[in-house]
C-alpha cells in the first residue's frame, strides 16, 4: 500500500489490518511514535493523518492508504522547530519523555483547530494524553506557551 | 378448466380478504406496551445509553464489561468530551481512538464506520421507559422521522447495527437488529402505546434506587 509519511512515499508491504504504529516503527524505522498501551489508552503514539492527531497504534494501516502521516520527526526540525517543540523546551516540559512526542503532536493538532485555548479545553484536549511522570502542569503552561507563539503575540 | 380457474379465483380472494382482515385487525394496546418494554430493554441498555447522553457531551462508561455492578456507572476515562458537535472535534475527536472497525485486542477501542455520540435531543442517559417512549414518536427528537423512517434507521444505520456487534468482552445489546426492527414495527402497528410516564420514571426510579429529586 502507499503511504506518504512526513512529504516522503512509500510503499509497504503489509497486511492491512496491521496497526500503522507498527508500520511506522517496524516496517520504516521511524521510533518517534511510542509503544505504550497498544489500546488507545494513552495517547504515546500519537500522529497526525491529514492533520488530525489519532493514535497509530489503533489505526488499521489500511485506512490510512492515500493518506499524509506526520510523525514527531516531521513536525518540524532541530534547525525550524515546530512553535510547540519550541514552547516544550523553553518550559522543560519533559522529564523521562517517553510520552512527549504523543503529547507534542497533540497539542499542536489541538491548537491548529483551537489557536486560543482555556484551561478547560487544554484540559479537554489532552487528557487522553496520559503522563506517568506526572509533567502536566508544565504541558499545560507549554500549550499556553504555544498558543502565543503561534498567534505571534 | 372453468373449474380450476373458479377455483384460483376463490383462492386469489380468500388470501386478499385475510390480508386485509390482518391489517385491519385490531392490535391490543397491552400487546403494543409488551412491545414497547422489549424496545426500552434495547434502549436502556449500556451499548446504547452510554452514548444517547445529556447537554454535558460526555460519554458514559456503563456496564459488566466495564467492572460495573447494575446501576453503577462513570464517565468515559480520560475526560473524554464529545462536543456540542458530538464528534469530539473541537476537543478531541472521537475517531482519535475509535476506528472504523472494532479493535480485536481485548480492552481496544470499539469501532464503526461513524463514531459520535448521538444528537443531544435523543438523550436516552437515565430516562425512563415512558419519557423514552414519547421522546422516540416525537420528529422533534427523534431526528425527524415517522415512525417507519425509525424502523428504517434501526435497520440500516451502522453505528445502531455496531449496538449487536460490540467487539470482544463486550455484551451486545438485547435481542438482534432484525427482532428489533420487528418490535418497532408491531410497536407502531399496535398505536404506539407508551408507559404513563410519571408511573414509569417512579419505577425506574425505584428499580435503580436512584435519588428521587437532585438536591
Ligand atoms: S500506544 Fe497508542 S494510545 Fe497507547
Ligand atoms: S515524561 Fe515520562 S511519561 Fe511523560
Amino acid at each position: 500500500m502507499q503511504l506518504t509519511v512526513n512529504g516522503q512515499n512509500y510503499n509497504v508491504d503489509v497486511e492491512d489490518d496491521m496497526p500503522l504504529l507498527w508500520v511506522l516503527r517496524d516496517e520504516l524505522g521511524i521510533t518517534g511514535p511510542k509503544y505504550g498501551c497498544g489500546i488507545a489508552m494513552c495517547g504515546a503514539c500519537t500522529v497526525h493523518i491529514d492533520g488530525q492527531a489519532m493514535r497509530s497504534c489503533s489505526v488499521p494501516a489500511g485506512q490510512v492508504d492515500g493518506s499524509e502521516v506526520t510523525t514527531i520527526e516531521g513536525l518540524g526540525s532541530p534547525e525550524a522547530l515546530h512553535a510547540v517543540q519550541a514552547a516544550w523546551i523553553e518550559e522543560q516540559v519533559a522529564q523521562c519523555g517517553y510520552c512527549q512526542s504523543g503529547q507534542i503532536m497533540a497539542a499542536a493538532a489541538f491548537l491548529s483547530i483551537n489557536p486560543e485555548p482555556t484551561d478547560s479545553d487544554i484540559d479537554q484536549a489532552m487528557s487522553a494524553n496520559l503522563c506517568r511522570c506526572g509533567t502536566y502542569p508544565r504541558i499545560r503552561a507549554a500549550v499556553k506557551n504555544a498558543a502565543a507563539k503561534l498567534q505571534g503575540v | 378448466m372453468m373449474l380450476t380457474r373458479f377455483l384460483i379465483l376463490i383462492a386469489f380472494t380468500l388470501s386478499a380478504t385475510s390480508a386485509i382482515a390482518q391489517e385491519d385487525a385490531p392490535i391490543d394496546p397491552q400487546e403494543g406496551l409488551a412491545t414497547w418494554a422489549k424496545i426500552f430493554e434495547i434502549v436502556s441498555h449500556p451499548r446504547c445509553a452510554n452514548c444517547h447522553v445529556p447537554e454535558d457531551n460526555r460519554p458514559r462508561w456503563s456496564g459488566a464489561h466495564y467492572g460495573l455492578e447494575e446501576g453503577e456507572w462513570r464517565y468515559h476515562g480520560m475526560n473524554v468530551n464529545g462536543g456540542e458537535d458530538r464528534f469530539g472535534t473541537m476537543t478531541l475527536a472521537c475517531n482519535a481512538c475509535h476506528q472504523q472497525e472494532n479493535s480485536d485486542v481485548p480492552h481496544g477501542p470499539p469501532g464503526a464506520h461513524v463514531w459520535m455520540l448521538a444528537p443531544v435531543e435523543m438523550v436516552w442517559w437515565q430516562k425512563s421507559s415512558g419519557e423514552i417512549c414519547e421522546q422516540i414518536k416525537d420528529p422533534e427528537r427523534n431526528g425527524g422521522r415517522n415512525l417507519e423512517e425509525v424502523a428504517e434507521h434501526i435497520d440500516h444505520d451502522h453505528l445502531v447495527h455496531w449496538g449487536w456487534d460490540p467487539g470482544p468482552g463486550r455484551e451486545p445489546a438485547p435481542y438482534s437488529r432484525k427482532e428489533a426492527v420487528e418490535f418497532f414495527r408491531s410497536w407502531a402497528a399496535a398505536g404506539a402505546p407508551c408507559p404513563d410516564v410519571a408511573e414509569a420514571t417512579q419505577d425506574y426510579l425505584e428499580d435503580q434506587a436512584l435519588p428521587e429529586t437532585a438536591e
